[in-house]
């Protein structure tokens, strides 16, 4: 990380210091095509085949034996009490085994928990079971389902009355993108979809909000810049502002994916606690597809719903007319905190005037140039 | 100086209150109440058929389930109502088969004659110490046998016991029940509807209780709700002809809004359903809590070290952060665990693990944002202020958004989602107060100082990725 003014860094420094110019807009098409490759086909098989849903939403009961007991003496017993086709598993970990046999409602809890506590010569206590009934079960899926849409809604309202309804939509577009992705890879994997999966989801939307409005902040500072110079088109700008905060997207997840690996690594190889594994597949899976929809599909959404303002397009088509490149021009075009640090975060600040001020005609800055210095400026707080 | 006081007194007042706060809890001896998937336990949820919507009704039941619970001696039980289904958590039951019978009985309510009835031993009136009364089991507590059962308590007293003669009528024959101040009158009482099977039971009950026959000795008829005697009103007349029965007796609103609820909840037979049920047994309990730990310990370690060596000497203050975080975030559960029975649960440990990573997320907006002013040609100094106001904008923004995700979620799901939710959105208000009373002043003190902005290993200059060569506060 040398770097002198003016020299050239490589690509680690580059993103150390702010400086990537990632065409992130340029690839939504074929991040759009793939994303919807993997929904489509994930989509097709959820409606031909399912997903595979745990007890707690289809109701069923769930015996977990400690100890090391063989799967088919587990299915014996099973059999013997009518229900030969009881999934059986066994959960590793360190401290030795654990069997976890699934049936589906109807079963005999107690007298299936002693036969198996005897085949695991344990007490009856240390079987672990879990009954759930079909009604409760969906009770359960249609108050998820509930809090979900409600959940949906109010970031709609939040966003809108904090940023812009286009924002909103962009958010939108980018939460239901993880949603469908991650049921995708459910139903192509067939992995269980526990209560845990779908905290892990819930969380997973609350980290692709929390990304979406970073980046959307940094825009719509950037927006404010725009309406006054006037010098690049909307798209440029969304796309600086991510090469701006890419760092911080990267660190943020990383910092995020550090803990849930950790889940993972200790939930199923070291101690083999099941929860622990089902929450930190889902939100490995979430998190993998939330990091990638901020960037590369709420943030496209945006721009082609704001070039579609009058505003936006005229201000395009003079650019276009003049022959400024309207490619990424590198993250410190529009360098930090251009807004005064106290001015309100108002939508409507940017006026019409603006675009009878002629445009200041420099080109965009490589990435190469050296730094701009930002204007002083008054009214800072003393 | 001013300015300095200006952010020393925040650093100060929140160190004092995490660190004090967490010096009371450890002194007190509080510490987190585990869940059942925690600790071990079984957990069961009862819901009422679709048609009984009467909430008063199920309070009622809860009552019921409240005193079976304790009965059995869990030490800590938590029986809740969400919606319309009874939650009960029994932590550290030891026969959870049996505990999970006792719960699941319907509670019956039954109109015995009262052959006799002895005050506890040691008041005016008790039976010379004579072979002591026992009370009924609870498993031979039928219908049609002879009992003797405790009268309703409050606190520690010995409860008084009532012989009773077989039960004469039924909850069953109780159609309605309400509390009423009749025109007239002086107080309240209790007008009792009986249906027209019911009334013919109940006046046989009656006419052997007016005339004190043997089996009704006392002339008195007793309520009893599940086990319990609830009140036992003596017959005055030996025929009712009318099926609407009036119970007086120095009854304030109260008592006798009471004891028309327990006559409307003892006429619905209301058959909880057992619709979930499970247990955990300690091991397994302890084990999960253990790994959960492990993984939270090792996910903070790893996140440290990356954000250590990418920020340096920032990244020491995201440790002090966390740790203040950290003893904020003990001391508030704890506290909550001990005066409201909050319990964490894998699911909430799962949560606080995951806000790791919110939390860090904060500091690094903030960090960003400051190599950006940095970037720009600021001096360390001067961008601190103003990348913290606009970095706490954002953080301001993605927090609510979170706390508004977390809220729902709690208010709207029931079982592991909403303790989930419930600590990702403690984490959050946690995480907002964290950053503007430490993070804040912190930075800007040590932005003020050369010996850490300029140290070769720590340099915060270095972390903040500064353009080489340029002094500090100089512009181009």
């Amino acid at each position: 990380m040398k770097g002198a003014n003016g020299k050239r860094r490589g690509p680690l420094g580059r993103l150390y210091h702010g400086e990537t110019d990632i065409d992130f807009l340029g690839r939504a098409k074929l991040c759009a095509a793939v994303s919807v490759l993997v929904i489509v086909a994930g989509l097709g098989l959820l409606v031909a085949r399912g997903l595979n849903l745990g007890i707690d939403f289809e109701g069923g009961t769930s015996w977990t034996v400690p100890g090391d007991v063989a799967v088919e003496d587990a299915r014996e017993v099973m059999s013997s009490f009518g229900v030969p086709d009881a999934e059986i598993q066994v959960l590793g970990g360190v401290e030795g085994e654990q069997l976890r046999v699934q049936a589906e409602p109807g079963a005999d809890r107690e007298e299936v928990r002693a036969a198996l506590a005897e085949l695991a010569g344990v007490d009856s206590a240390e079987v672990q079971v879990t009954d759930v009934s079909p009604s409760w079960g969906s009770q359960i899926t249609e108050k998820a389902l509930r809090a979900l849409a409600f959940f949906l809604v109010a970031i709609m309202i939040y966003i809108s009355l904090r940023f812009e309804w286009r924002m909103a939509v962009a958010t939108l577009v980018a939460l239901i993108h993880d949603i469908l992705f991650t049921l995708s890879v459910y139903s192509l994997t067939g992995f269980e979809v526990t209560p845990a999966t779908v905290v892990a989801i819930l969380t997973i939307l609350g980290y692709s909000i929390y990304d979406g409005i970073v980046v959307f902040d940094r825009v719509d500072e950037n927006a404010r810049l725009l309406a006054s110079s006037g010098a690049t088109t909307y798209s440029t700008m969304v796309n600086d502002s991510l090469n701006q905060v890419l760092m911080r997207t990267l660190n943020t997840s990383i910092t995020a994916l550090l803990p849930v690996a950790s889940l993972l690594i200790i939930g199923s190889f070291v101690l083999g606690a099941a929860t622990l594994q089902e929450f930190a597949l889902a939100l490995l899976i979430g998190l993998a597809a939330s990091a990638y929809s901020s960037p590369l599909i709420a943030s496209p959404v945006l721009a082609w719903l704001k070039e579609r303002e009058p505003r936006y397009a005229s201000l395009r088509n003079r650019l276009e007319g003049r022959g400024v490149p309207l490619v990424a021009t590198g993250g410190t075009t529009a360098a930090a905190s251009p807004a005064p640090a106290d001015e309100k975060p108002e939508l409507t600040t940017v006026t019409n005037g603006a675009r009878t001020r002629r445009p200041a005609a420099r080109p965009a800055p490589s990435s190469s140039a050296p730094i701009t210095p930002r204007p002083r400026k008054k009214g800072r707080r003393r | 100086m001013n300015v300095r006081r200006r952010l020393i007194l925040p650093l100060a007042a929140i160190l004092v209150v995490a660190f004090g706060a967490l010096a009371a809890t450890l002194a007190v001896g509080n510490s987190p109440a585990l869940g059942l998937d925690l600790q071990g336990g079984a957990s069961v949820v009862l819901q009422p058929p679709d048609d009984v919507d009467d909430t008063a009704v199920i309070d009622q039941a809860i009552e019921v389930i409240r005193q079976r619970v304790d009965a059995l001696g869990v030490a800590e039980p938590d029986i809740t109502r969400q919606g319309n289904a009874i939650v009960i958590e029994l932590p550290g039951v030891e026969d959870q088969q049996r505990a999970l019978e006792v719960i699941g009985q319907t509670a019956e309510l039954r109109f015995r004659p009262v052959r006799a009835v002895i005050p506890p031993a040691g008041t005016p009136g008790a039976p010379p110490t004579t072979a002591p009364l026992v009370v009924t089991p609870r498993d031979e507590d039928v219908a049609e046998a002879e009992v003797t059962l405790p009268g309703e308590v409050e606190g520690d007293e010995e409860p008084v016991l009532y012989q009773l003669s077989p039960a004469g009528a039924l909850g069953r024959d109780v159609s309605d029940a309400q509390a009423v101040f009749a025109q007239g009158q002086t107080e309240w009482s209790v007008l009792l509807t009986f249906t027209s099977e019911g009334l013919e039971r109940f006046n046989q009950l009656a006419e052997a209780c007016f005339n004190a026959q043997p089996t009704c000795a006392r002339g008195a008829v007793a309520i009893v709700l599940d086990g319990t005697v609830v009140s036992d009103p003596t017959i005055q007349e030996p025929q009712f002809a009318s099926n609407e029965v009036t119970i007086t007796g120095n009854f304030d609103e109260e008592e006798a809004k009471d004891l028309a609820l327990v006559l409307r909840y003892g006429s619905l037979p209301v058959q909880l359903e057992q619709e979930s049920v499970s247990t955990v047994s300690p091991t397994l309990g302890s084990d999960s809590l253990r790994a959960g730990l492990l993984a939270g310990a090792l996910g903070t370690v790893l996140v440290l070290i990356y954000l250590i060596a990418y920020y340096r000497a920032l990244g020491l203050v995201v440790v002090l952060g966390l740790c203040v975080w950290g003893a904020l975030q003990w001391s508030v559960i704890s506290y909550l665990g001990a005066s409201q029975g909050l319990a964490l649960s894998l699911a909430g440990v799962t949560g606080i693990v995951v806000s790791i990573g919110v939390t860090v997320d904060s500091y690094i907006v903030y960090f960003e944002r400051l190599k950006d002013e940095v970037r720009a040609g600021r001096s360390l100094r001067s961008s601190v202020d103003r990348s913290f106001k606009r970095a706490f904008r954002t953080i301001l923004a993605a927090d609510t958004a979170a706390f508004i995700g977390a809220f729902l979620l709690w208010w709207l799901t029931v079982g592991a989602v909403r303790g989930f939710a419930f600590f990702l959105g403690l984490s959050t208000v946690l995480d907002l107060v964290v950053s503007y009373f430490f993070a804040r002043p912190l930075v800007a003190l040590l932005g003020r100082r050369k010996a850490f902005t300029s140290a070769r290993f720590l340099g915060v200059a270095r972390g903040t990725a500064r353009p080489d060569r340029t002094p500090a506060g100089a512009r181009p």
